[in-house]
């Protein structure tokens, strides 16, 4: 069989939740996605934007309510075994076995994903010592600290190799050297030909990765592109930086009357996002010079963070235009 | 075969954990023979009257401890799909590449070698230490009804475990459960001396059918072609458990 150009194609998905108290929760409502083989893909959105809920039907965890999904060319709800067979999964939840050891874990896993026994010793060597756990590896994972028990859990899909890798926020609690040890990881698998489904909050880490990016809220896609694309969606904006000698209530009124994308202050400097056809700070910015010494300016690219909280922090408003959204 | 075995070695490593627990599943169903059992045996003297022959009460009530410890095995382990749940690991062994079936049946398979050690055990200290008249060569009869008995037990119990979200709700279950199936069952007692009313909810126990065939075959006592028939019923009981099962888990565990 060749494989298909997409590892997985989402076509008018909806799942609604049907809770046994209260009302249904239609969490994805008509999604349409296509994550190519190969690549980083990024799920990023607010909390109960429906991230987990697609995570979950692509692992064959749920059914979907309507619509259609395949994953490798296989169909999600008819496929599921052979969908399994080429997939492993790091859930949001923890999942770890709390009473075995971290080395009983790794073998347990090992075995589920049909590595020969003989195997399994060598691999796990890797691996913990890759994830730092090795001192710990014949701990019962439940005396283990939280950020600990995440490794443990992560460590587990590195155990064994999966052309489709999904991750559902895997770096939650890590320190930032084994944060940086997983995103390695990550990347080195999907150098070696694997698919990555990643959700996460800590877009750094999605602008770091991600090939393409996917912007969802309320189960509906509100963007999707790889960084560029993404960033394109708020029309140049820049990211500033300013820092003045004595930062005077007078100034701050001036400031405050731009039109920020986002703005904050901290003691006397201001950090804020600008549309960079807007020329009116810098004009602003030349009169305020003239009262009052500008010790920082500092004028970066918006980040993906930026696009994120534009796209998403609240409707749009008079002086926050609503951009050119894409899906 | 390997995701069956996979199951069954993880089921071997938690049980291992804890010596407790495996100690308590192996020697549970003696201690309730030997205290339980003896001092009903000493109040029913001149022993108990099963159809046209009288038996001693702890020969009679060596099969109803058998019924009794696959039945406890099965509770502990449908209790492991909470503690699962709580680890989360559960929903993370679905992603696994098995089917459902092959979860539930590697599982059990585990238990049966469990219920199987169990089960010799207790015979074996049982005709030793308190003298049961033990058919010998029917005891292949026995751990055949041991297995089937733990199994049609494990997945009776698997799908309120999957269903009932709340630990303490399925407690309440297994007890409300338990104490019905255990009283209205030929377990610790004839059921021919019972009213009829009775008599009737025990005849359609899987509780007294198990218990019946496993008299027939540990003391010989009950009249075959029933027996067989009750056989015949909870294999009908442990197979629609079995779908129920699966079927619980396709599609009842997130909806
Ligand atoms: N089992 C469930 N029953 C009912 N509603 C649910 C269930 N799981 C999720 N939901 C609802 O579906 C919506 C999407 O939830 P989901 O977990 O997919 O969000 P998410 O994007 O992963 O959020 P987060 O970033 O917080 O992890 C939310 O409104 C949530 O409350
Ligand atoms: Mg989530």
């Amino acid at each position: 069989m060749s494989l298909p150009e997409n590892a997985i194609e989402v076509h008018d998905l909806v799942k609604v939740y049907r809770p046994r108290s209260g009302a249904p929760v239609t969490a994805l409502d008509g999604l349409n996605v296509n994550v190519r083989r190969g690549e980083i893909f990024g799920l990023l959105g607010r909390n109960g934007a429906g991230k987990t809920t697609l995570l979950r039907i692509l692992t064959t965890l749920m059914p979907p309510t309507s619509g259609s999904v395949t994953v490798l060319g296989r169909d999600i709800e008819r496929e599921g075994l052979e969908i399994r067979r080429n997939m492993c999964v790091v859930l949001q939840e923890n999942a770890v076995e709390l009473f075995l050891s971290v080395e009983d874990n790794l073998s347990t896993y090992a075995r589920f994903h049909a590595i020969p026994p003989d195997q399994i010793r060598g691999r796990a060597d890797r691996v913990t010592e890759r994830f730092g756990l090795s001192e710990y590896r014949r701990q019962k994972v439940i005396d283990l600290s939280g950020g600990l028990k995440r490794r443990v859990q992560v460590a587990k899909v590195f155990m064994v190799e999966k052309p489709l890798v999904f991750l559902d926020e895997p770096t939650t609690g890590m320190d930032p050297i084994n944060k940086r040890a997983t995103l390695d990881a990550i990347r080195e698998q999907a150098l070696a030909g694997g698919t990555i489904f990643l959700t996460t909050h800590i877009l750094e880490e999605a602008e770091e990765l991600c090939d393409t990016i996917a912007i969802v809220d309320k189960g509906k896609l509100l963007a999707l592109g790889d960084l560029p694309t993404i960033k394109s969606l708020i029309p140049s904006a820049l990211d500033i930086s300013i820092t003045f000698e004595l930062l005077t209530d007078e100034i701050l009124a001036d400031l405050r009357r731009l039109p920020f994308l986002t703005f904050s202050r901290k003691r006397n400097t201001i950090d804020a996002c600008i549309r960079s056809d807007d020329l009116s700070l810098f004009q602003t910015l030349a009169r305020l010079a003239q009262s009052q010494r500008v010790l920082h300016f500092e004028v970066r690219s918006a980040t993906l963070e930026d696009v994120f909280l534009e796209l998403l922090s609240g409707p749009p408003s008079p002086d926050r235009p609503d951009r050119g959204r894409i899906s | 075969m390997t995701m069956i075995l996979a199951v069954m070695y993880r089921e071997y490593r938690i049980r291992t954990t804890s010596m407790t627990w495996l100690f308590y599943d192996l020697f549970m169903p003696l201690t309730y023979l030997l205290l339980f059992g003896i001092g009903l045996d000493r109040a029913f003297d001149t022993g108990l009257s099963v159809g046209e022959t009288t038996v001693r009460y702890n020969a009679f009530f060596l099969s109803g401890v058998i019924t009794m410890a696959c039945f406890g095995i099965a509770i502990n382990t449908s209790y492991g799909f909470f503690v699962d749940r709580d680890n989360g690991i559960f929903f993370e062994f679905l992603t696994y590449p098995m089917t459902r079936s092959e979860f539930l049946i590697g599982k059990i398979l585990f238990n049966c070698v469990l219920s199987l050690l169990q089960a010799l055990l207790t015979v074996l200290l049982g005709v030793l230490l308190l003298s049961i008249p033990l058919l010998w060569n029917r005891l292949p009869l026995v751990l055949a009804g041991v297995v089937a008995g733990t199994a049609g037990w494990f997945f009776f119990l698997t799908t309120f475990a999957l269903r009932i979200r709340r630990n303490d709700m399925f407690n309440t279950f297994i007890n409300v459960a338990y104490f019905v199936l255990m009283f209205a069952s030929s377990l610790f007692y004839p059921t021919e001396q019972l009213p009829a009313w009775l008599r009737a909810v025990a005849a359609f126990n899987p509780m007294t059918w198990q218990t019946d065939f496993l008299r027939f075959a540990t003391i010989g006592s009950g009249n075959g072609g029933v027996v067989f028939a009750e056989a015949a019923a909870f294999l009908i009981f442990l197979l629609i458990s079995f779908g129920a099962a699966v079927r619980t888990l396709h599609r009842g565990i997130l909806r």
